[in-house]
């Protein structure tokens, strides 16, 4: 018997490689069941996720299983062979130990994530439904998910935001708790100006107003994010309403200034306000950020905490690593 | 027996202070600051139960007795403070305050070795001294939840985001509620004891003088609240205002 692993991940294939190779998340148990079928495998699980497709067996001793499990991955998606040189192959402990790093988020794009632990307890739970697992996997996978929790809680490894939406979203919480009830105005329709509102959104942002020069851009994005739109040369009017302002727009020189949050002082009744100043060429005078209630940030700094975050991250790793050889130790799994 | 109740207790708050601290800097919350202030609590009111039963009257006889009715209530209502609003680090801001407290009530001369028992005591005099002091400690916990809010405020301005006080302090807007919140409480309390406080007989001209000067505190707060509600504050002149009110309203006891 022998723990295997074969599996392509975003360091080893490019996405137009792992988008063949993903496996939808109603599909994960027959896809696990499918495997069993083969020669020689008696166990396995299928993990498929944005960034890697993983294929966990157990086989028996004198199986070519991975040589049998490329060729089904041929036949079923007709582009294996190309893709050959993006898998890699990890057997026994070295198999275990890869899934205890992925577990963690220690083999995530973004170090320390934690959506990873759900992923692949669903993909688990797909194959031990679909009774496509048995002693073997499930030792090591319940053992992989306690090491998961283990690495969390032990280490700093999820600690700070590593990109700058998060970050922004971090702050905003720091001001205003749950940001249910807060309001959120968007200068600009770029891209970043989207990804740090849909931050904000996911973590419960009330309302979101976009202002844009291009009113048709401003209402699209408006539309997208579930908001209103609002004309370019109104939204002064709206900052004595919002509690947080993005913006990002090409503008060559300072688009906030002073005096116009200075004349929305009073009829905010001096409520807090944060400012994300995302753009370069900035868009907001750092005059503002004088204001005694206005917190402003522009991207420098909140990139500058995305690297901290990360560098922070990146020091935990031994420590994460070890918790991993000395937890895999103590399970003395057969086939590892 | 009562001072080593008031011994336990002052080194109770220390510890939770120091506990605290120490966590924080560690960049941990402790969940034993409660535990240490629920020790504090205990101690306190075995140490007014036993003065008030010796009185024979409300313990708030002298500057020690007030000092520790004033630590006890601060205790109270960081302990009322439902888990809402027991904002984090609360009691690691508010142990430190009550150890001084009551390290100052325990210095030679503040507490009488032998409680005078009280004749004919008052019903308004009392009711007067203990709301006032509870509305003091609604007051006090208002004024520790503006020092939070102060030190936040300046670490979000300079961008020094890395301290475990940064971390582990709570959000800018919930501290700005349980400083209102808390004002409001005190603010009512205190406009009892100062009615209660003008119903009680006045021996001599301090006590009109003490009365007064409660009124002033009393209109402080109820101007603060009225230009809050009115035209609106910064949070910074909000916190600054509550804490130096109630620095300048502890001057009030200087009458007692």
């Amino acid at each position: 018997m022998q723990l295997l692993c074969l599996g392509l991940n975003h360091r080893t294939a490019p996405v137009e490689v792992r988008e063949r190779f993903a496996v939808g998340t109603s599909k994960l148990g027959d896809a696990a069941i499918e495997i069993t079928t083969m020669e020689g495998i008696c166990e396995s699980v299928v993990i498929s996720t944005c960034n890697r497709t993983e294929y966990y067996l157990v086989a028996q001793g004198d199986s070519d299983a991975f040589g049998l499990l490329e060729a089904h991955l041929a036949h079923k998606t007709s582009h294996a062979d190309s893709a050959t040189p993006h898998f890699y192959r990890k057997e026994r402990n070295e198999a275990a130990r890869h899934l205890c790093r992925v577990v963690s988020g220690l083999d995530s794009m973004m170090l320390g994530e934690t959506e990873i632990f759900g992923q692949v307890k669903q993909a688990y739970q797909s194959a031990l439904g679909a009774g496509a697992t048995s002693g073997t996997l499930n030792r090591l996978f319940q053992r992989a998910f306690g090491v998961g929790k283990k690495v969390r809680t032990e280490t700093r490894i999820q600690e700070g935001s590593t990109s700058v939406g998060n970050v922004a979203v971090d702050l905003a919480e720091k001001i205003f708790g749950h940001l249910k009830d807060s309001e959120v105005m968007i200068l600009g329709a770029g891209e970043m100006c989207r990804i740090t509102a849909q931050s904000l959104v996911s973590r419960g942002a009330r309302s979101i107003f976009v202002s844009n020069r291009s009113f048709e851009r401003a209402e699209k994005l408006a539309a997208d994010m579930g908001g209103s739109a609002v004309r370019f040369d109104e939204w002064q009017s709206v900052l004595e309403r919002v509690d947080i302002v993005i913006s990002s727009t090409g503008s060559p020189h300072a688009l906030v200034h002073r005096e116009d949050v200075e004349k929305a002082r009073r009829a905010r009744k001096y409520r807090p306000l944060f400012f994300i100043d995302i753009a370069v060429p900035r868009d907001i005078d750092p005059a503002v950020g004088e204001i005694e209630e206005v917190y402003l940030y522009d991207i420098d700094t909140l990139e500058q905490l995305a690297d901290e975050a990360r560098v922070r991250r990146q020091k935990q790793i031994e420590e994460c690593e070890r918790i991993i050889d000395a937890e895999l130790a103590k399970l003395n799994l057969p086939g590892t | 027996m009562d001072r080593w109740l008031l011994i336990t207790s002052t080194l109770f708050a220390a510890i939770g202070a120091a506990w605290g601290m120490i966590s924080v800097n560690r960049g941990r919350r402790s969940l034993w600051t409660i535990v240490w202030m629920l020790g504090v609590f205990v101690c306190q009111f075995a140490f007014l139960g036993l003065r008030g039963k010796q009185h024979g009257t409300c313990p708030l006889i002298g500057y020690g007795e007030i000092l520790v009715f004033l630590s006890w209530a601060l205790t109270l209502f960081y302990l009322l403070v439902g888990s809402t609003y027991r904002i984090s680090l609360l009691g690691v801001f508010t142990a430190p305050a009550v150890a001084v407290f009551q390290c100052i009530a325990l210095l030679p001369g503040m507490l009488d070795e032998v409680p005078k028992k009280i004749e004919n005591g008052n019903f308004w005099h009392e009711i007067h001294s203990s709301t006032s002091v509870l509305a003091y400690g609604a007051l006090a916990l208002s004024a520790v939840a503006g020092v939070m809010f102060l030190v936040l405020d300046r670490q979000l301005k300079e961008q020094h985001l890395k301290s475990g006080l940064f971390l582990n302090l709570p959000p800018i807007r919930t501290l700005l509620v349980s400083l209102e919140r808390l004002q409001r409480v005190g603010g009512g309390l205190l406009t009892l004891g100062i009615i209660a406080g003008f119903l009680m007989p006045r021996a001599d001209h301090r006590v009109l003088a003490h009365l007064l000067a409660a009124l002033a505190v009393w209109s402080g707060y109820v101007l603060l609240t009225i230009i809050k509600l009115t035209r609106g504050l910064t949070g910074r002149r909000q916190a600054l205002a509550v804490v130096i009110l109630f620095i300048l309203s502890l001057g009030v006891f200087a009458f007692v």
